[in-house]
């Protein structure tokens, strides 16, 4: 072992896994402008596609943690609407019995986020002292929570019943100076990106600096090394689901505003799968013991991209599915680890 | 038989191996020794498929192999025992056997299962190891599995054998057993190569002994004529210039002077750091009594499968117990391994890539692992990177762990450098009360003095430190006082000058396998 060191170049296969997610997204980027030039550079296009993306972007940012841990959760589309009808019937119910509706609203977002808290619960329960695999524990809340929602409603939809107060988070933002549309609109930077941002940029610190995310990294990485080592597994497992279910709440708070309603039956159909997409784009392995919550990010954004393109060259929405499935299998070969 | 050609193997910030060329013969043992992390397994490795050279081949007959993967060094007949246990746990020990020959029929639609269950029982027979062909993997001692391991490797009639560290897990007898059927093998006019750090083993079978240092090789033994070992001006060779030729200097005594403080210790037991009273783990050992004073030094011998991990896992709550333990006089319960670790115990497994260290984390991150709170601020909301990265400065020079980029996965350093990593995260703790599970286990001699030091140290700081080994002049050379177990029970205790009085390793084999004496009935 000679201590002097050796130049040491990464292969390039080395350089794609890392970084692949980065060039993928420039990629598209570049396809998107090419595409539509103006259009789509427009700031107000960002604008939207980021507001619509920001809800599963924070079941994103909260799957890769879950899945960092080794495990998944299936629930998160259920738990959405779960929460969101749980926490509007709520409110409505509030402002029905003559409740001021400012305290109404509030209480009605307290109650959605803590639904989903507390659904989130109930799965870290079933898995860390129920002793049942994640796969199958959120199986089971991903029909359990949805037929719960639809009970409540009748498979129908509940509209909230404040006039405006409510849908102000969901569709308001943040002026932005000096940044107009073409209608000479000031643009804005709706709540719900920043929230979305927030999270991300407080899940990575969790990952990378916080002592939650070390041993969450080390129990996905070898849960019985971890055991060893003296490690609270069961909190941080149960702790990990709970903090799933939060973020869930929260998705569920900004689309039932933005809709100022709940559909039972359609709300948050189907977003476990492009939440787990995003983040298997991004980077991290399902094997779990290692990830990336930007990579994360940037998996919603190509997403997103994909969608916008495809949608503005008038592919058919039913096509669209196989694009999307294409796209990550091709991440996922690009990424995983050269040996093994 | 097989030729290294000048191989040079280069990982991120190190050379691991140096323009390297050996040849291996037919009908000849040969074995690599060398300080951890001088190159031994990385060499192993080229040589059976698994890490391709940098620079130079690998050469039969005159003509280079294509050695892209471990298949390949299958199909041209060489086989490896890699330095830790890679078997799949979820399938039987027949399956893991027969693992990429398996017998089938119907051209692979169905597997014969009675075919590779008598397979693997006829080559575990050879191998005179106890182990039901139809048991899961998971269900293996360390012991058990490394035997698994070396029948894979015979099963697939390889006419090159690898074996890197094979004696490392296994206890007198089981070594014993092996290094003869590794003597039968040459005879066979196989080409056996084999690394050890257990030199006595070297000496007594090798015909050809190759020392690396720093991926270099500085010097090469071969057995003369008269059928004894000795370097090129034609001296005999013993341990002692093995271990010189490779660490570099002069090695004294191994083992710290024993401060025979012990009898001092004896009048004092009446305050023990820790106190197994009836004690067991649950259907697996039971009515051991055992009182450890604090500055004591305690070692537990005993055959593979004499309960002596199950034990000790079931005093740190990874396993259902029997009995009371009492820590500082107050009967205490463990539900978890953290609840021991508050309570000042700490223990370090035998099975160090599976349970011992995190091979994905980094060395840092695997140092500082149990004791994070002490590197954390805000109630865990920050880790103190500058802290975190002191401790893990402060392990690596006490121990010396060569590790060129201590931010890379743990998986890059060489074995015995995982096992000091192993030990420096629970010394970190600092433990009232340490239970090592074989800590030696791979680590060159000269690391061995180091650790026996270090552990001499500390409990002349007063901890109590309890001692599972499998090498018998290991646990002579630094405990205090002996137990031993047969059968999940202690069946004897051996008292500081017991153990130093002549024959005490046969007084203990004795007590360990039950061939009892009149003596032993005495004592
Ligand atoms: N995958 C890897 N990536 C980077 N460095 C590595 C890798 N594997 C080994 N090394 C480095 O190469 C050197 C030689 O390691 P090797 O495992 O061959 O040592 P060894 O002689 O077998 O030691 P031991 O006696 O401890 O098993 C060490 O410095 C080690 O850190
Ligand atoms: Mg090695």
């Amino acid at each position: 072992m000679n201590m002097a060191i050796a130049p040491h170049i990464r292969p390039a296969h080395e350089l794609l896994q890392r970084w692949g997610v980065v060039v993928a997204f420039a990629i598209l980027f570049a396809v998107s402008t090419a595409k539509q030039g103006a259009e789509f550079l427009n700031p107000e296009n960002f604008r939207a596609m980021l507001n619509s993306n920001a809800p599963v972007g924070v079941l994103a940012v909260g799957m890769t943690l879950v899945i960092i841990s080794a495990g998944i959760d299936l629930s998160v589309g259920s738990m959405v609407v779960l929460a969101a009808a749980v926490g509007v019937t709520a409110m409505n119910a509030l402002i029905a019995s003559g409740t001021s509706e400012l305290s109404a609203v509030l209480l009605g977002a307290s109650i959605t986020i803590a639904c989903g808290t507390a659904a989130g619960m109930v799965n870290g329960v079933l898995i860390v002292y129920g002793k049942i695999a994640p796969f199958v524990a959120t199986l089971g809340g991903l029909a359990a929570f949805r037929s719960m929602s639809l009970a409540i409603a009748d498979a129908g939809e509940i509209r909230a019943q404040s006039a405006t107060l409510f849908s102000a988070l969901g569709r308001g933002g943040i002026p932005l100076p000096y940044l107009e549309n073409a209608a000479g609109k000031q643009l804005t930077l709706s709540y719900s990106t920043v929230i979305f941002f927030a999270l991300a940029i407080a899940a990575q610190w969790i990952l990378s600096r916080a002592r939650f995310g070390r041993y969450l990294i080390a129990i996905g990485a070898n849960e019985t090394a971890a055991r060893y080592a003296g490690l609270p597994i069961a909190s941080v497992r149960l702790r990990v689901y709970a903090l799933m279910g939060l973020f869930a709440g929260i998705a569920a708070l900004i689309q039932s505003s933005r809709m100022n309603s709940v559909s039972t039956s359609q709300l948050g159909l189907g977003s476990e799968l492009d939440a787990i997409a995003a983040v298997v784009i991004g980077g991290t392995s399902l094997r779990g013991g290692a990830g990336r919550v930007w990579g994360t990010v940037v998996g919603v954004l190509i997403l997103a991209m994909i969608t916008n393109i495809l949608t503005i060259s008038g592919v058919s929405p039913y096509w669209q599915g196989a694009v999307k499935g294409g796209v990550i299998v091709l991440a996922v070969l690009v990424q995983r680890p050269s040996n093994h | 038989m097989l030729r290294a050609h000048s191989v040079t193997v280069e990982f991120p910030g190190v050379r691991a191996l140096d323009r390297v060329s050996l040849d291996f013969r037919a009908g000849e043992i040969h074995a690599i020794i060398g300080e951890n992390g001088a190159g031994k397994s990385t060499l192993m490795q080229v040589l059976s498929g698994a890490i391709p050279a940098t620079e130079g081949s690998v050469m039969r007959g005159g003509v280079p192999l294509r050695l892209n993967h471990p298949s390949d060094a299958r199909r041209a007949g060489i086989a490896m025992v890699h330095q830790e246990i890679n078997l799949i746990e979820t399938l039987s020990v027949a399956d893991n056997i027969a693992l990429g020959h398996e017998s089938v029929r119907f051209g692979g639609l169905i597997i014969d299962a009675q075919r590779q269950h008598d397979r693997a029982r006829e080559v575990l027979g050879a191998l005179g190891a106890k182990i039901d062909p139809s048991q899961l993997a998971s269900s293996l001692s360390i012991a058990q599995a490394q035997f698994v391991e070396i029948a894979k490797c015979i099963a697939s009639e390889a006419r090159v054998l690898i074996l890197d560290e094979p004696t490392a897990v296994l206890g007198a007898r089981d070594a014993e057993r092996l290094l003869a059927l590794m003597v039968q093998m040459r005879m066979d006019g196989r080409a056996v190569l084999f690394v050890s750090h257990h030199l006595d083993e070297v000496v007594a079978i090798a015909d050809r002994v190759s020392v690396l240092r720093d991926g270099e090789v500085v010097q090469s033994f071969e057995r003369g004529t008269n059928g004894a070992l000795t370097d090129v001006a034609g001296a005999r060779v013993d341990e002692g210039v093995l271990a010189r030729a490779m660490v570099g200097r002069e090695l004294g005594s191994i083992y710290p002077p024993i401060t025979l403080e012990t009898d001092d210790h004896a009048s004092c037991r009446c305050e023990p750091a820790i106190e197994l009273v009836d004690f067991g783990a649950h259907g697996r050992s039971r009515g051991i009594n055992l009182a450890v004073g604090a500055g004591e030094i305690v070692g537990i011998a005993g055959l593979v499968g004499s309960g002596r991990t199950e034990t000790a896992e079931a005093i740190v709550g990874l396993r259902e117990r029997v009995g009371t333990v009492r820590v500082g006089g107050v009967a205490v319960r463990f539900s978890n391994v953290r609840a021991a670790m508050k309570a000042g115990i700490a223990y370090v497994s035998e099975d160090r890539k599976g349970r011992g260290v995190h091979t994905t984390l980094s060395t840092i991150e695997n140092i500082v692992l149990p004791s994070l709170d002490a590197s954390t601020r805000f109630a865990g909301a920050w880790i103190d990177r500058a802290q975190q990265d002191a401790v893990a400065a402060k392990w690596i020079q006490t121990f010396g762990i060569r590790c060129p980029v201590p931010q890379r996965a743990l998986s890059s350093l060489s074995g015995g450098n995982q096992q000091k990593v192993a030990l420096a995260r629970w010394l970190e703790t600092k433990p009232r009360v340490l239970i090592v599970d074989e800590p030696t286990r791979g680590v060159d001699v000269g690391a061995k003095s180091e650790i026996y030091s270090i552990l001499a140290n500390l409990a002349r700081g007063g901890l109590a430190c309890l001692v599972i080994s499998s090498e018998l002049p290991e646990l002579i050379g630094i405990s205090h006082r002996l137990v031993v177990m047969r059968h999940g029970t202690t069946a004897g205790e051996l008292s500081s000058a017991q153990l130093r009085a002549h024959g005490a390793d046969e007084h203990i084999m004795r007590l360990a396998s039950g061939v009892a004496s009149d003596k032993d009935q005495t004592s």
